[in-house]
């Protein structure tokens, strides 16, 4: 086995002998198994309507219920986790190309660079997550495109500044030192040495936001703005939900629900996988929690 | 004091600029217009052309900027895209409302997240711990909007105790009135934001309680009520009140979701 995969199972080891973190990694598992297998192991399309059944509570046939179209609510839940994942993969991934390298310059260098970047974060920062990205998806139109770069941007601040904190405390080590002694590069430094020893906070960080992107991209599909219908996502199918809180409660109750343990899952994951790499060593226990963005 | 306080609110305008000016520029600098909305997916190539000469969008980039600062900086913010109704004459209508509602939902994150935080920074790591900790998770987990619909299912439409949607009233004119009509989205936007707090003032107790100051104090026989009381519970709100102001701040500074979810006449339902 080589080092890294070693590594990678000794980790995961340890976490699964958190119970929190364990049972994250189980519904994990599970929705991610569904929604890969949805084709074949689901007896209703997502997308079929059927207006001999609409707005059905749980029954044998249906177990989540049919939609004001006759759609089967689980079919679309398990679909929508598609979507949700996707999206918020997409997002974090975006985050993390420009936030890192942002952080990465910004602590490396320090002086102006730092300045410079930094305040560049802090506008983005001081901008409601959810306003900017309404305001983004106004003008590039309704897409999973769009919701996919408008989380995404909101998500640079918190990778440039736990980057930034982690090469702060590196930068004076005695390793960076003696790189630039030997006469290596600024380029060959960052990217060579600090880099490879920041992945701990900044992996944290991956799994923290994307449970904060999960639940950006749902509300922008509740408020309206999200990937337009038929695609089945969780927001979306809690706003229509809402109408039918009457008839069918269970409408809105149900993906909510679904929505609610992706979120803590990544959440309780995150947490433990700061915790497993903070015992590993203990100078990688930043940005825990730093991820509480504003989503009122 | 005052100096220091004018010199901090000097310092505001440029950073004021620069943000704003940041702001514009992103969303001048994305392709794509908003002119769609504006006309309506059926229009015409030349009612799009109107609308663009109207709104000056074919002006050069300095020019366009400049006619939009200076209304803005008269408090000419346009007319809304929804209802042609000038933008700050509907923030001006809304103050209240969102004064009322971000007051509100800060006082129920209070008295939610303080009790917590204290009884979790008190016995650090005992079962007792971990359950409240379990419930700030909690809290920050649960989307609002969600929380927002069970709150509804619950006291709307199953006890009828509480109305779902409700119109402004001033709590200095009907306050009981005003209180039924605040507190679902009170108590939504609340329950989020006492994860924070909890979250927060746990973490700055028990910094304080590792401080020299409490050896100090113990050792000179104070009981733990006074070590707690009148001590540590005074250094550890220090930073936590500026956490409150700035959770404050973000409500005032709109709460889109949950006025999506309980309609509430705030900035959020503009």
């Amino acid at each position: 086995m080589s080092p890294l995969l070693r590594r990678s199972a000794e980790v995961l080891r340890r976490l699964a002998r958190r119970k929190g973190a364990l049972l994250g990694l189980l519904f994990m598992g599970v929705l991610i198994l569904t929604t890969s297998l949805a084709r074949w192991i689901l007896p209703f399309d997502a997308l079929t309507q059927d207006f001999s059944a609409i707005l059905q509570g749980p029954n044998r046939v249906h177990w989540f219920g049919t939609d004001e179209l006759g759609r089967d609510i689980l079919a679309r839940v398990v679909v929508g986790a598609r979507t949700s994942l996707i999206t918020a993969g997409g997002a974090v991934a975006i985050a993390a190309i420009i936030g890192v390298p942002i952080g990465l310059v910004a602590g490396f260098f320090g002086g102006w660079r730092d300045t410079l970047l930094m305040r560049f974060v802090d506008v983005l920062l001081s901008l409601p997550g959810i306003l900017f990205a309404m305001a983004l998806i106004a003008v590039l139109g309704r897409s999973q495109i769009a919701a996919l770069i408008a989380v995404g941007i909101t998500g640079i601040p918190s990778f440039a500044r736990i980057t930034r904190a982690q090469v702060l405390s590196l930068r004076k080590r005695d390793f960076v030192t003696a790189v630039e002694a030997l006469g290596g590069s600024a380029s060959y430094n960052m990217f060579r040495t600090v880099l490879p020893n920041s992945w701990s906070p900044i992996l944290v960080q991956v799994v923290i936001l994307s449970s904060v992107a999960i639940l950006i991209e749902a509300s922008l599909a509740f408020l309206g703005v999200g990937i337009p219908p038929p695609t089945p996502s969780w927001g979306e199918m809690l706003r229509t939900g809402k109408t039918f809180l009457y008839d069918s409660p269970t409408y809105a109750i149900l993906p909510g629900l679904v929505l609610t343990l992706t979120i803590l899952s990544l959440d309780a994951i995150g947490r433990g996988l700061a915790g497993v790499l903070a015992d590993r060593h203990e100078d990688v226990a930043e940005g825990n929690t730093a991820a509480a963005g504003s989503r009122s | 004091m005052i100096g220091f306080i004018l010199r901090r609110l000097a310092q505001l305008l440029p950073v004021l600029l620069v943000a704003s000016t940041g702001i514009w520029a992103m969303i001048y600098a994305v392709p794509g217009t908003p002119i769609g909305t504006i006309v309506g997916e059926n229009a015409t190539p030349e009612q799009v052309r109107a609308a663009i000469e109207r709104l000056g969008l074919d002006q050069p980039m300095a020019v366009q900027y400049w006619s939009w600062l200076r209304n803005a900086l008269v408090g000419d913010f346009g007319l809304s895209i929804q209802n042609r109704e000038p933008v700050l004459d509907l923030i001006v209508q809304r103050i209240p409302a969102t004064i009322q509602l971000g007051v509100s939902a800060t006082i129920v994150g209070l008295l939610l997240g303080v009790p917590v935080a204290v009884i979790s920074a008190l016995k650090p790591g005992s079962w007792l711990d971990r359950w409240l900790s379990g419930w700030s998770a909690l809290a920050l987990g649960v989307p609002t909007f969600w929380l927002g619909i069970l709150l509804i299912l619950l006291f709307a439409v199953h006890l009828r105790w509480l109305p779902s949607a409700s119109a402004y009233v001033s709590i200095w004119e009907s306050p009981w009135q005003a209180l039924r009509n605040v507190l679902l989205p009170a108590v939504t936007l609340g329950v989020y934001v006492s994860g924070i707090f909890a979250r927060f003032l746990r973490a700055s107790l028990l910094g304080e309680l590792r401080a020299d100051y409490v050896r100090t104090a113990r050792s000179k026989g104070l009981s733990e009520r006074d070590v707690i009381g009148r001590h540590v519970m005074r250094n550890a709100l220090l930073p936590f009140v500026t956490i409150v102001g700035l959770m404050m701040a973000t409500f005032i500074g709109g709460t889109v979701v949950t006025e999506a979810v309980l309609p509430t006449p705030g900035w959020g339902g503009c």
